[in-house]
């Protein structure tokens, strides 16, 4: 598949914070690639570089074989943004909201309402569409706001945590609208977000933290990567425990948090039984999962993603 | 082009939906109106009748304040009318602007005209005072005066421009709006003549559209020619840069000059907005 987007040893410095610290990576034409990271990673600051609305310190974005630096009005009519604030006009209805899209981004006359109900409808907002957006909900905004960005069919739809601040049910909801569109239109999509289970819809993820990518692949292969089975369990002595497991038994990995010990085993169907059988220390608590992108980021930093 | 219109349509629509700032921004040109019109107006006569003798009668001071009184309109609502700029800004809109293909000059055309637009209205529904105040201008010379007021009201939001491309909040706004508006009317010649101020006061007069604005509406409006010459000077209707009295066509341009310089620093100020 062809790179949609081409970044190369880009850094951003503010005054005192090295925000963005030479990253490299590519986006593949229609797939979902997804940013994850925690609060002050940096992916805002990557997404508006590439989106033209912040100057790069130093790198190289291409995008939709556009140089993200020089050809900006190209760049611009290439892609769509739903930012991480709020950036609908309050005082103006839904589709006049819309209409102004449309002209702001050359949309032909006689095909501007048409695509406006087309984008109303994918959101469900038909019925909506002629009240003011400032009484409008949460949701709402974000799901107009996602309908707004895809009115001009832009190659790139780019979401900044398009589901923070809303209930679950709503981010639910928000992510079908998000993969019908990506299924009806192939649009290429990146999005960020800090919310784990979001990030596993991606195609790939790259893992940011401090400025930096840790690591990109799809969300499988990462936990893959990763390897076996996660056991987590709590006993009446952890300590005690501790002591027994590291001495009789094969592990990968042990760790312990708060008054959890989590392995790592390469399987647990192998482990668990002969497990249960000698561990002397009576169990309290015990799981049994596959690793998540959480591990993932766990293993690559050492702390987690805070939810 | 289509984004210049859609930036200024939205801009008008948001106005007329802002029914408080439509009537709210009448006081202060009434509030002139009685000052200069009812209570200085009998001074000025007499002050003319008592110099002149004779000639000067048919001298009618309200007529001459009316047209400063719009133009001070025009610069209030021209100026605040900018102040969108930092609403955008404030609630995020101004990222929708700027992340779209619409050329930074549109973007500052757009908000100028914008701005130039509703300041234009709002001198307009000033003209619903003329038969209140006993004045008679001709209806033609009312129309004639439109457009230029709208050349007027852009290059005054031009200014407006400039600061809310420097200033953050709206408020700091509306106080920068104060201590600039009140020198722009007063060294103008909108409410009273400014032929005879000292060194750098003329020059600030002189580099105020204002001053040409107001003369220029003067012109247009009142009939200038059928009054005694000595009442046009005392009044300050031959403006002088240099020792030269300047042509009505010489201030157009220079309106329009102005206008294009400060639409010129907002594309800037648009350029290099990342906001
Ligand atoms: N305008 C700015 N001036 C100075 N520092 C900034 C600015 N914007 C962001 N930063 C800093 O850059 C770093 C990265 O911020 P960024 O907004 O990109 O993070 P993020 O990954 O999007 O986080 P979040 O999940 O909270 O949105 C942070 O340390 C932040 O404080
Ligand atoms: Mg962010």
């Amino acid at each position: 598949m062809n790179s949609i987007i081409t970044v190369k040893g880009l850094t951003k410095t503010y005054k005192k914070v090295d925000a963005v610290k030479g990253i490299n990576f590519d986006v593949k034409e229609g797939e979902i690639f997804g940013f994850l990271g925690p609060n002050g990673a940096g992916k805002s600051t990557t997404i508006n570089m590439i989106c033209t609305m912040l100057k790069p310190t130093s790198g190289e974005i291409i995008i939709n074989n556009y140089d993200a630096k020089k050809q900006k009005d190209e760049v611009r009519a290439s892609i769509g943004i739903i930012f991480q604030e709020n950036t609908l006009d309050g005082k103006l209805t839904a589709n006049e909201n819309l209409k102004l899209h449309c002209r702001f981004y050359n949309v032909p006359k006689n095909k501007r309402e048409k695509r406006i109900q087309e984008v109303l409808e994918i959101v469900d907002l038909v019925d909506e569409q002629n009240q003011r957006v400032e009484e409008y909900s949460g949701g709402m905004k974000r799901r107009l706001e996602i309908a707004r960005g895809l009115l001009h069919y832009p190659k790139v739809l780019f979401l900044d945590e398009p589901t923070v601040g809303l209930d679950p049910n709503t981010r639910a909801h928000l992510w079908e609208y998000i993969l019908k569109l990506k299924e009806k239109e192939g649009i290429t999509m990146f999005l960020t977000t800090h919310y784990l289970d979001e990030a596993e819809i991606s195609d790939r993820v790259a893992i940011m933290d401090q400025g930096e990518i840790i690591a990109i692949d799809s969300p499988a292969s990462l936990k893959d990567q990763l390897g076996g089975d996660i056991i987590e369990l709590s006993t009446e002595d952890n300590e005690a425990a501790l002591r027994e497991i590291e001495d009789k038994m094969e592990t990968v990995e042990v760790k312990v948090e708060d008054d959890t010990i989590h392995l790592k085993v390469e399987s647990s169907d192998a482990f668990i039984s002969s497990f249960i059988k000698t561990l002397e220390i009576p169990i309290t608590k015990l799981n049994i999962r596959k690793p998540t992108l959480n591990d993932v980021f766990l293993a690559f930093t050492g702390r987690k993603i805070k939810e | 082009m289509e984004g210049i219109l859609a930036i200024w349509q939205r801009d008008l629509t948001k106005f007329f939906r802002d029914r408080a700032r439509l009537f709210g921004s009448f006081s202060m040109p009434i509030l002139f109106l009685l000052i200069f019109g009812g209570g200085l107006s009998g001074t000025m006569e007499t002050m003319m009748s008592g110099g002149f003798g004779e000639e000067s009668s048919g001298f009618n001071y309200v007529e001459f304040v009316f047209p400063g009184i719009v133009a001070m309109t025009l610069l209030m609502t021209a100026i605040f009318s900018a102040m969108s700029v930092i609403e955008d800004k404030n609630y995020g809109y101004m990222k929708e602007i700027l992340v779209s293909p619409i050329s930074r000059v549109s973007i500052a055309v757009g908000k100028m005209l914008g701005a130039a637009t509703v300041s234009t209205i709002q001198g307009v529904i000033l003209f619903l005072l003329i038969p209140f105040l006993g004045l008679s201008y001709s209806i033609i010379s009312l129309i004639q005066v439109i457009p230029f007021m709208f050349l007027l009201g852009a290059a005054l939001s031009g200014v407006g421009l400039l600061f809310a491309s420097m200033i953050k909040s709206t408020q700091g706004f509306q106080l920068i709006v104060q201590i600039i508006v009140m020198p722009m009317i007063f060294l103008s010649g909108a409410l009273f003549p400014v032929s005879n101020m000292p060194g750098w006061l003329d020059v600030i007069v002189k580099l105020n559209p204002v001053t040409y604005g107001v003369d220029v509406m003067k012109k247009i409006m009142i009939d200038v020619d059928s009054l005694p010459q000595t009442v046009q000077e005392t009044m300050g209707l031959h403006i002088t840069v240099f020792g030269r009295t300047v042509s009505v066509f010489e201030e157009i341009l220079f309106i329009l000059a102005f206008a294009v310089i400060f639409v010129a620093i907002a594309t800037i100020s648009f350029k290099r907005a990342h906001a």
